[in-house]
């Protein structure tokens, strides 16, 4: 028997799951998403968290964070413009939808038009870098913004725009409990989207790219074409998310898709892990957790000191900053490669070396 | 070392979840404030008044043994923030009713509060919710922003204006009750210029103001809160303009004359739909003793006022045996003439007229502090429901 993870053919290196053990508990996610939500109401109430809103807002969200680890993460353009382009997408579907577009039509047509807005504020990623190109995306976050709000005929301006719940053949997601297994479908495929993406071509060309573009460019990446693919796939996927958050809160407005998302959504890849897959996973699950947990004792000692959840309303966000920062410092690799070194550690226990 | 503090987290973590368990079971009450956004400096001291509200009626103990239990959250004056909120209220606490804020979200929650059945009191005074036939299941305590805005035209008129103007913030909350001014002030036969936008996180006015110069109106109404409005009045004693404001019950305040210092005496007429914090009425003794000393302004008796009227509907369902939704909503709708101390005009709603009341007073700033210059009464005229 071997003592470790030996490969003998190529195939099996690039398989996905390579172990049985990692099949195995694959299954058993799996199963554990898909009967979840038949037991998520008991826990809700022990927990005092709404847990399938929740669930969906990480399905929602990691289908955007993919997006953007594809373009940060892998490529290595920064966009400070992904939550001007989620907005983007759930204004597309929302007006579809309003326009009586089914959900099946209306969607992929968000992600697509996203898609084109990302492309085209992409394009100065030929020329620009690092903090230049943050600016630049910066700058797409404020024009679109402002459109967001004013353009009042197409987005109806602050009041915001009302979207039907989605249906596909007459069955209404009009609850999160029904719109659980939706997005559960879409966080699933996204995930395995990513994955496959870094094993083609054009996934080892983004990698070339954002190591050494220079090198890259020798030996024949074509960087414009890799980096507005880029762009485009990564804004297709925050497009789709933004569209899935239109039909989920039925009522969008342009509060929401601020710096403060962008901002959100890079966080979400440093804390989870830039460059894996896995990483944007956890990094949504992390800050999409973080507030609603810090929600709990606010709601609890507001019961003997009652001034405490304003106190706690403002805390909120100072202590997100500080948990970022703490990331930074202490693991800037993410919580994907702090998995790692825990799972290392009970693998070679007690022997490690 | 990881580990350690792992385990400490998932220790504490435990610890907070399973803590609501071992408390009895409550009447509660979801609340939807904002502390910390565009509205936060009106809205921190209507969610104090909620919180001290709920405190004072569960020493007076009106609900034979049942405590009120309200969540307060902040939501920032994010619509969708306030949605996740609702949801959270509906299927983890199952409220059956809900202390809101905003026009903006309060409309956007409508549908759903009509499908849930859930009472929703809000801080926002739209005229758009006073129609049962409509909005069900929505109410509030104070005079609507439409009928503000009629009562501050009479006012106008009768101080010798003819033309007018209207400011305030691109916001639901600013925008909304703006037609049925315009509406009005046709019938008035007053003059209307060019509306000026001013946010409610407005820090210069200026060139809002210049414009509004040109078309030289006698009066304006500003629908902003207090520190836009302060704003908006030192700019326009700073222009040397002539115009007076008639500012509507979110913008108008103890903390006024504090911000705009002597820009808002003569200048600044606010609609006052609750009697201000510490005025000499009877109601006021209680409000004043909740507080403990500190000194907040107005808006902690509306929500103080939004609390009762939650109270005095809960004692009446409770009576009926139908402590729920639509049993809150029945009861509070035989509510007639119901006093509030003085704290604001009676409050009546029927089935077919969830209007609280059509009388306010109108104050202005001497010497620092604000005062009641008269009170107005507008018909309740039907064909005013709903707008």
């Amino acid at each position: 028997m071997p003592c470790g993870l030996f490969y003998e053919r190529y195939e099996k290196d690039e398989s996905i799951f390579p172990t049985v053990w990692l099949r195995f508990w694959m299954i058993a996610l799996g199963v554990f998403l898909l009967t979840f939500p038949f037991f998520a109401q008991p826990l809700s109430d022990a927990l005092g968290i709404n847990l399938l809103n929740l669930f969906n807002l990480f399905f929602i969200y990691i289908v955007g964070a993919h997006g953007l680890n594809l373009l940060t993460g892998y490529t290595g353009q920064i966009s400070l413009g992904h939550g001007a382009f989620m907005g983007v997408g759930a204004y597309t579907a929302g007006i579809l939808a309003n326009l009586g577009w089914p959900f099946w039509l209306a969607l992929p047509f968000a992600g697509l038009m996203t898609a084109a807005v990302g492309m085209i504020f992409g394009i100065p990623s030929l020329r620009l870098k690092g903090l230049y190109l943050a600016i630049a995306t910066m700058a797409a976050q404020f024009i679109l913004d402002y459109a967001m709000r004013n353009w009042e005929a197409l987005t109806g301006g602050s009041s915001g725009l009302a979207v039907p719940a989605a249906s596909i053949g007459g069955f209404e997601f009009d609850d999160d409990f029904k719109f659980y297994f939706l997005g559960l479908a879409f966080a699933a495929g996204a995930t395995m989207y990513l994955k496959n993406i870094t094993r083609t071509r054009p996934g080892r060309a983004f990698v070339a790219v954002r190591d050494r573009y220079l090198s890259a460019e020798v030996i024949g990446v074509n960087l414009f074409k890799y980096r507005i693919m880029s762009f485009g796939i990564s804004s297709f996927m925050v497009g789709i998310a933004g569209g899935l958050w239109a039909y989920y809160i039925t009522i969008i407005s342009d509060e929401h898709f601020t710096i403060w998302l962008s901002v959100q959504y890079l966080a979400m890849i440093i804390v989870g892990g830039m460059g894996s897959v896995l990483g944007s996973i956890y990094g949504v699950i992390f800050m999409v957790t973080l507030p609603e947990v810090l929600l709990i004792p606010a709601e609890t000692l507001t019961e003997i000191w009652p001034d405490i959840f304003g106190i706690f309303a403002s805390l909120r966000e100072m202590i997100f900053g500080i948990i970022v920062i703490a990331f930074l410092i202490f693991e800037p690799d993410g919580l994907a490669a702090r998995w790692h070194t825990i799972r290392a550690y009970w693998k070679l226990w007690p022997f490690s070396y | 070392m990881s580990r350690k503090i792992l385990v400490t987290a998932l220790a504490l973590t435990l610890c907070l979840a399973l803590a609501p368990l071992a408390m009895a079971k409550d009447i509660k009450v979801g609340g939807i404030f904002d502390i910390t956004g565009p509205t936060s400096a009106v809205g921190k001291d209507y969610a104090a008044g909620a919180v001290a509200g709920e405190k004072y009626w569960n020493k007076k103990n009106v609900l034979g043994g049942d405590m009120l239990k309200l969540i307060p959250n902040d939501y920032a004056y994010k619509i969708p923030q306030a949605v996740t909120l609702y949801k959270k209220y509906k299927s983890v606490d199952r409220v059956f009713v809900i202390q809101g804020w905003g026009t903006g979200d309060t409309n956007a929650l409508r549908p759903l509060v009509n499908k849930d059945k859930i009472v929703y009191l809000s801080a926002s005074y739209d005229g758009n919710l006073t129609n049962p036939k409509k909005n069900p299941y929505n109410f509030f305590i104070g005079t609507s922003y439409s009928t503000c805005i009629r009562l501050a035209m009479v006012y106008a008129k009768e101080n010798g204006a003819k033309k007018m103007v209207f400011i305030y913030p691109d916001h639901p909350y600013g925008k909304n009750p703006i037609p049925a001014g315009k509406d009005f002030a046709k019938k008035q036969g007053l003059q209307i210029g060019p509306d000026q936008i001013v946010g409610l996180r407005a820090i210069d006015a200026t060139s809002q103001l210049l414009a509004m110069k040109k078309y030289n109106p006698d009066f304006a109404w500003i629908g902003g809160t207090t520190p836009s409005t302060a704003v908006i009045l030192k700019d326009a004693a700073k222009l040397g303009l002539k115009t007076k404001f008639v500012i509507n019950p979110w913008g108008f305040d103890e903390n006024l004359p504090r911000l705009a210092g002597k820009a808002a005496e003569g200048r600044a007429f606010g609609l006052l739909v609750v009697a201000p914090f510490g005025a000499n009425v009877p109601g006021m003794k209680d409000v004043v003793a909740s507080a403990g000393g500190k000194n907040y302004t107005l808006h902690y008796v509306k929500s103080w006022v939004s609390m009762m009227v939650m109270v005095e509907g809960m004692g009446r369902a409770k009576r009926a045996g139908k402590l729920n939704g639509p049993g809150l909503k029945a009861a509070l709708e035989t509510l007639k003439d119901f006093g509030t101390g003085g704290l604001t005009a009676p409050i009546t709603f029927t089935p077919t007229d969830h209007r609280p009341n059509t009388s306010c007073a109108i104050g202005g700033v001497k010497g620092g502090k604000i005062y009641i210059e008269k009170n107005v009464t507008f018909p309740r005229m039907p064909e005013y429901i709903g707008w």
